[in-house]
C-alpha cells in the first residue's frame, strides 16, 4: 500500500524527460522536412476580402509580415541569385494581395519601393503598387514621391517624374526639396546627382535601420559614381576628348587610384563615355 | 470574467510584442490588433456564454421552473437579453481598457509613428462593434427560441454571422458580374437580394480600417447604421418572444 503513491511519480519522472527529448529531437527532424516552396501560389485580393470576416486590416498585417520574413530570411542564403525571379513574383503577389485587403497600409508600399525596384528590376511592378498607394493615400506625400523617383531613376521618364513630384509637393508635409526637385527634373542631366539628392531625402524621413543601412550604401556609391563623373569632365576640359578608359583617369593623375565599387563590381566607361559599373548597383554578394 | 482578463492581458502583450515587428505603420498594426482581438473574444463571448444562457435552460429542465413562475414569457426572453447584453457592455468595456493600455503603451514607445492616429474613430469602432455583438446575440436568442438544442442554435447564429460579414461583397459581386467574368442567373440575384434584407449586414459595424487609419467617418453614417442596428435588435427580440410564446414543451 505504501507505494501506492510511489508509482505515479517516478512514472511522471520518467515521462517527463522522455517528453523533452522527444520534443527537441521531433523539432531537430522537422527542421530537415523540406520547406514548402514560396513561389507557391498567394490567394488573391477578392477571396481574401471574402474569408477575413471582417479582419481585412489583420490580413493585410500578416500576409505583409510574411512577406518581410520570407525576404530577410534570403540573407542567409549562400547561393546565388539570392532570389529566384519565382520568388520575385511571389513577393509582389502577396504585397499585391496585403494592399488589395487594406489599400491604405503604408508598409507593404514602402517595401516594395525600397526592396522590388533596387534588387529585382520589378519596376512596373513596385509602380503599379505605388500608383495604388497614391490613390488610397491620398494625404501622404511619400507615394508619389517615390513613384517619381523610380519614374526618374529607373524608368529615365522625368517627364512622368517630375509630374508625380509636384502632386508630392503639394501633399502636406512633403517639404521644400520635393517642389525644388521637381524643378530639377525638367532639366534634362544630372541623373547621378538628382539621385543623390532623392535618396538623402528618403534617408531624412527613415529610422528603420536595416532601410538606413540600404540607402546610405546606395548614396555611398553614387557618390563614387559622381566623383568619378566629375574626373571625366576635368579629363574633357583638359585634353578635349573623352578618356578611352577610366585607368587613363589615374595615368593622367586626375584621381589617385579607381575607387572600389561598394556593390563588388568594377566601374568602366560605356560608348557614350557615361561611368558604369559591372555590378549595376544590385548586390553581387551578401553583404550583411 | 477571470477569462476575459486574462485574455486581455494576452492580447495586450502580444500587440505591443507584434507591432514593434513592423516598419512605418505601428499605430495602424497596433489597432487592428486590439480591434480584432477584442471582436474576436467578443464573438466567443456571445456564441458560447450567450447561446447557453436560454438553451442550458431547456436542456437541464430548468426552464419549467421559471416558467410556473408569474412572468410571462416575453417579460422572461426581454430579461435575459438585457442582462446578455449588460455582460457583453461591461466585457467589452474591460477588454476595451486592455486594448487601450496595449496603444498607449505602443504609442508611448514610437511616438512617431502615430501620426494619423484618432482616440475619437478607435472608440467609436469598439462602440460599433459592441452593437454588432449585441445584434448577433439578439439572433442567437432568435435561434435559441425555436432551437431543440443549443447546439443547433450555435450552429445557426455562427452561420448567420459569417453570411452577414460577407453578403455586403457578396451582392456587390452579382450585381457587378462582369466584374469578376462570371455568369449569375436571376434567381441568385433574388437570392442574394433576400439574404441582403434578411440576414444582419455585420460589415456595416466594421469601421477598423478607418479607426486604424484616421479615416473621417460622416455623422449621417453613424446615425444610420446605429438606427439599422437597433431596429435589427428589437425586431430580433420582439420575434423572438412571439416564437418562444407559442413554443410547446413536452
Amino acid at each position: 500500500m505504501k507505494y501506492r503513491g510511489f508509482l505515479p511519480v517516478m512514472a511522471l519522472a520518467l515521462l517527463i524527460p522522455m517528453h523533452i527529448l522527444a520534443l527537441s529531437r521531433i523539432g531537430e527532424e522537422q527542421k530537415r522536412l523540406p520547406v514548402s516552396d514560396e513561389s507557391a501560389p498567394v490567394i488573391t485580393g477578392p477571396v481574401v476580402r471574402l474569408t477575413a470576416l471582417g479582419n481585412e486590416g489583420l490580413v493585410s498585417d500578416f500576409l505583409f509580415l510574411k512577406a518581410v520574413v520570407f525576404y530577410g530570411g534570403t540573407f542567409e542564403r549562400k547561393g546565388r541569385p539570392r532570389i529566384t525571379p519565382g520568388e520575385w513574383k511571389w513577393l509582389y503577389n502577396i504585397l499585391t494581395a496585403s494592399t488589395d485587403a487594406d489599400p491604405y497600409f503604408l508598409d507593404p508600399y514602402y517595401f516594395a519601393a525600397g526592396v522590388l525596384t533596387w534588387d529585382s528590376h520589378l519596376i512596373r511592378e513596385a509602380n503599379e503598387l505605388l500608383e495604388k498607394g497614391t490613390r488610397y493615400r491620398d494625404w501622404d506625400w511619400k507615394m508619389p514621391f517615390f513613384l517619381g523617383f523610380n519614374y526618374f531613376y529607373f524608368l529615365q521618364d522625368n517627364n512622368k517624374a517630375s509630374e508625380y513630384m509636384m502632386e508630392a509637393s503639394r501633399r502636406e508635409g512633403s517639404g521644400r526639396v520635393i517642389s525644388t526637385l521637381a524643378s530639377r527634373l525638367a532639366y534634362e542631366g544630372n541623373r547621378t546627382e538628382n539621385a543623390i539628392y532623392f535618396l538623402r531625402e528618403i534617408l531624412k524621413n527613415t529610422d528603420d535601420p536595416s532601410i538606413k543601412n540600404e540607402y546610405t550604401f546606395r548614396i555611398n556609391a553614387l557618390e563614387t559614381i559622381l566623383s568619378l563623373e566629375q574626373a571625366v569632365e576635368k579629363y574633357k576640359k583638359k585634353y578635349g576628348s573623352t578618356p578611352r578608359d577610366l585607368h587613363k583617369l589615374v595615368e593622367r593623375e586626375i584621381i589617385p587610384a579607381l575607387p572600389r565599387d561598394p556593390y563588388g563590381g568594377e566601374f568602366y566607361l560605356d560608348q557614350q563615355g557615361n561611368v558604369k559599373t559591372t555590378s549595376d548597383l544590385a548586390s553581387m554578394s551578401s553583404r550583411r | 470574467m477571470y477569462g476575459i482578463t486574462i485574455f486581455a492581458l494576452l492580447l495586450m502583450v502580444a500587440n505591443y510584442l507584434i507591432s514593434g515587428m513592423f516598419m512605418q505603420e505601428i499605430g495602424k498594426v497596433s489597432v487592428d490588433l486590439a480591434l480584432s482581438a477584442v471582436t474576436f473574444s467578443g464573438l466567443l463571448l456571445v456564441f458560447f456564454v450567450g447561446i447557453n444562457l436560454i438553451s442550458k435552460d431547456f436542456d437541464r429542465k430548468t426552464i419549467y421552473m421559471v416558467l410556473s413562475r408569474p412572468i410571462s414569457r416575453t417579460q422572461y426572453i426581454w430579461g435575459k437579453f438585457l442582462g446578455m447584453a449588460m455582460l457583453i457592455i461591461s466585457a467589452m468595456v474591460i477588454m476595451s481598457i486592455f486594448a487601450a493600455i496595449s496603444i498607449v503603451m505602443l504609442k508611448w514607445t514610437y511616438p512617431d509613428y502615430f501620426a494619423r492616429f484618432s482616440w475619437m474613430l478607435v472608440l467609436l469602432a469598439l462602440t460599433l462593434t459592441t452593437l454588432m455583438l449585441i445584434l448577433v446575440s439578439a439572433l442567437s436568442f432568435l435561434f435559441a427560441s425555436f432551437s431543440s438544442t443549443s447546439f443547433i442554435a450555435l450552429i445557426l447564429t455562427i452561420i448567420s454571422y459569417v453570411i452577414g460579414t460577407s453578403i455586403r461583397e457578396i451582392k456587390a459581386l452579382v450585381e457587378a458580374p462582369q466584374a469578376a467574368g462570371i455568369q449569375v442567373s436571376p434567381f441568385i440575384l433574388k437570392v442574394v437580394n433576400a439574404a441582403y434584407y434578411l440576414f444582419p449586414n455585420v460589415s456595416l459595424f466594421d469601421i477598423k480600417t478607418q479607426a486604424a487609419h484616421g479615416i473621417h467617418l460622416s455623422a449621417s453614417y453613424l446615425f444610420w447604421v446605429i438606427a439599422y442596428g437597433t431596429g435589427y435588435i428589437i425586431i430580433t427580440i420582439l420575434l423572438a418572444g412571439f416564437l418562444f410564446r407559442k413554443r410547446e414543451f413536452p
